[in-house]
């Protein structure tokens, strides 16, 4: 019998000028991707700051309008319109839309297409960015059967998801999303509830998240669910402490556990308008530490272990359709309110740096020439439009953190919570504490704070271009496969 | 064992500022946001080939089935009979193809022309699509040309088992410019393939004129009727 394999001679035309091609590529390395162009870059920014003004416009409309049509302006009934228009609106939407982020973005992260067979219509060009996926993942879900292992107990396992779900929107809650304000005779403010606990409330309905984890592990009747039950319980506990006891120095600092008090203290400035006094200018070491025990808390990667889909499928092992989604979305909603969360600690919020609130509305009401009422409307929008804008560049971080590092090891995990996060977060309790003890005017904190900063960015800077490094070192080791895969 | 101990590469420990991880965290974000950025914004080239693109997006995957990677010209692929000048099938019923079948997927029934006393030819030739593992021993074994995989269609999804039967004529059909005879109620998708399959010889015509020969010197002059 002749052989199976033609010949290299007789190789088609097509298959040598793709190895050749190939060897082109070799050749010239990364030159021939050309540059991103300032144009496209422009565009992109203004798209995304109309989607921004959108929401903010948006989030106005409904908290404000319909504050002012039912004349229930200044009373508790505007937390109501903030469950509509925060909640539902800020935080159902991102979190609905980062289910297609995840996929999307992470494709973008890894060079490939991703999603984009789900279309609205049968129009070839308009995949939307993957968006249209998201009603094919919503009817996929609604359909899959629904699905209890024997053994299970029952009650527990449909229990279980919405205690993961609950906790996690019930976040958002105590979180301000834009100033008060008060304009044609109405008063509104931008938050679902306004309670003395503030900050204490967070730590206790994240505290409730473990349930939803460890129930829907172990009720499952499943050891795979069991070990992600014992997981999910072991780290978030863990966490928890760190979580808190970070948290302790901002509330030194700002000497409130109310997040809209947090807020607009961090609408001032300090040391005579040259620094804005945002948490992280307060507490950059803190707001390390935060990240870490809070990803640590939304049990995503690098911390999800708890999940660890290539080891053991996770806790939610035995789910299945809607009570899955139910996971799934409210881990998205653990990020969006996390960032929320994250903006208002450190990031001030909804104030803009070194513009404060009363300076905006006085500027647009006199210079500007808006009057009053008007202009009250426009810095809450301003306001909004920062906040969502803050938030939004969170999410993203923990995206882009989520699809870029290895998941750590189980003993890794502890040792970081309890040996690393727990005494380190006691030490800048410590410090922030004598630091306004001497200091009651903060400067001193803010000093330390900056010095912390300066430290930080020393490290990150430090840091060659991550390119050029691993590029460098790949190339020593074997030259030819580097050329190839640029 | 004396002699025979391998030593691992040496293991350098992390310093300090390594196992912080925090300059470690902002070198992985820069690499990976850099990447997201540049590959969300900037269209893909979707004129050229994969390793022939330009542009600032590094997506190198396809977006498959509205765009298709090229099919290198020894892509074994459907069955074709080739033929003769005057329409009759080159071949002349030997039965080696279906003796080298591995798959025993070649059903072959010969016949005698009526003015030719040697020559023979084949009154039934199926093959069995499901059955066939495309290993190209058929090919290979023809003394006449006859039988090729060179269409770079795969075979195409059934609805019943009997439809991936291909009968002698619709082989010979595959030989023909235009397309495979398009087995029923499957015609949408045999349609994309031709039409797909068309274009790309346009663009290889369009690309490579030098490669462009030896691609008819493999085809053969029946190709192109
Ligand atoms: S490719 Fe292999 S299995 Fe298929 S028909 Fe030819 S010899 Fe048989
Ligand atoms: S296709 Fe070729 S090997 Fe098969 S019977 Fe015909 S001539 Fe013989």
């Amino acid at each position: 019998m002749a052989a199976v394999n033609p010949p290299a001679s007789e190789i088609g035309g097509l298959q040598e000028e793709t190895l050749q091609s190939r060897r082109a590529v070799g050749g010239e390395g990364s030159g021939r991707r050309s540059r991103l162009s300032p144009l496209r870059l422009a565009r992109a920014v203004v798209l995304v700051g109309v989607v921004f003004g959108a929401a903010a416009g948006l989030i106005l409309t409904i908290v404000f309008g319909l504050a002012h049509l039912l004349g229930i302006g200044g009373t508790e009934w505007v937390g109501l319109l903030n469950i509509v228009g925060v909640a539902f609106i800020l935080v159902m939407m991102t979190a609905t839309l980062l289910i297609v982020a995840e996929r999307k973005w992470s494709a973008r992260m890894q060079n490939r297409v991703g999603p984009s067979r789900a279309r609205l219509f049968r129009n070839e060009k308009w995949a939307f960015y993957g968006i249209p996926h998201l009603a094919a993942d919503g009817l996929k879900m609604i359909f899959k059967e629904d699905f209890v292992p024997p053994g299970a107990a029952r009650l527990v396992f449909s229990l279980a998801p919405v205690l993961a779900f609950v906790p996690a929107f019930a976040l958002i809650a105590v979180v301000p999303v834009g100033p008060d304000i008060m304009a044609f005779g109405t008063e509104v403010r931008f938050q679902v509830a306004r309670i003395d606990m503030g900050i204490l409330f967070i730590f206790a309905v994240a505290s409730v998240a473990v349930f939803g984890a460890t129930l829907a592990g172990w009720s499952a009747n499943n050891n795979f669910g069991m070990l992600g039950a014992l997981r999910a319980a072991a780290q978030m506990i863990s966490y928890e402490v760190a979580l808190a006891l970070t948290l302790v120095g901002v509330i030194i600092v700002f000497q409130t556990i109310r997040l809209e008090e947090i807020a607009a203290f961090q609408d001032g400035t300090m040391w005579g308008g040259l620094i804005p006094a945002w948490g992280i200018f307060f507490q950059p070491f803190a707001l390390i530490l935060f990240l870490a025990a809070a990803f640590a808390e939304v049990k995503r990667a690098p911390f999800d272990l708890p999940e660890a889909e290539s080891e053991i499928i996770g806790y939610f092992v035995e789910y299945s359709g809607m009570k899955f989604g139910l996971f799934m979305f409210a881990e998205f909603i653990e990020i969006v309110a996390l960032s929320a969360l994250i903006v208002v600690l450190f990031f001030g919020g909804w104030s803009i740096p070194w513009v404060s609130h009363e300076a905006l509305q006085s500027w647009l009401a006199i210079d500007v020439g808006l009057g009053t009422d008007w202009a009250a409307l426009a810095a809450a929008f301003v306001g909004l439009f920062a906040f969502i804008a803050k938030m939004m560049f969170f999410v993203w971080l923990q995206m882009v953190i989520r699809w870029s590092f290895p998941r750590f090891r189980y003993d890794q995990i502890m040792n970081l919570g309890w040996k690393a996060l727990l005494p380190l977060s006691l030490v800048n309790l410590v410090v922030t504490a004598a630091a306004v003890v001497l200091d009651p005017t903060l400067s001193l904190a803010l000093a330390i704070g900056l010095g912390q900063a300066f430290l930080l960015i020393v490290v990150i800077i430090s840091a060659d271009s991550p390119k050029r490094g691993m590029m460098a070192a790949a190339q020593h080791d074997h030259p030819q496969e580097v050329s190839c895969s640029t | 064992m004396p002699g025979r101990t391998r030593h691992l590469p040496e293991r350098k420990t992390m310093d300090l500022l390594e196992r912080t991880y925090v300059r470690e965290m902002v070198r992985g974000i820069r690499l990976i946001g850099g990447r997201w950025a540049r590959n969300l914004i900037s269209p893909r080239d979707t004129e050229h080939e994969i390793l022939d693109r330009k542009g600032p997006s590094e997506v190198t995957t396809i977006d498959y089935p509205d765009e298709r990677a090229p099919i290198s010209s020894d892509y074994r692929g459907m069955h074709r009979l080739t033929f003769r000048e005057d329409g009759r099938p080159r071949c002349v019923a030997c039965f080696m193809c279906s003796t080298a079948c591995p798959a025993n997927c070649i059903s072959i029934e010969a016949g005698e022309y009526e003015d030719d006393p040697i020559e023979k030819f084949p009154v039934l030739f199926e093959i069995d699509e499901l059955k066939c593992i495309v290993c190209g021993f058929c090919v290979e074994a023809c003394p006449k040309d006859a039988i090729r995989m060179d269409t770079r269609w795969s075979s195409r999804p059934t609805l019943d088992r009997g439809t991936a039967i291909w009968s002698k004529e619709q082989l010979i059909e595959n030989s023909r410019p235009i397309g495979p005879t398009i087995p029923e109620g499957l015609d949408g998708s045999s349609r994309l393939e031709s039409r797909e399959h068309e274009r790309l010889e346009m663009k290889r015509k369009e690309r490579a004129p030098g490669s462009e020969e030896k691609l008819e010197e493999r085809l053969g002059p029946d190709r192109r009727r």
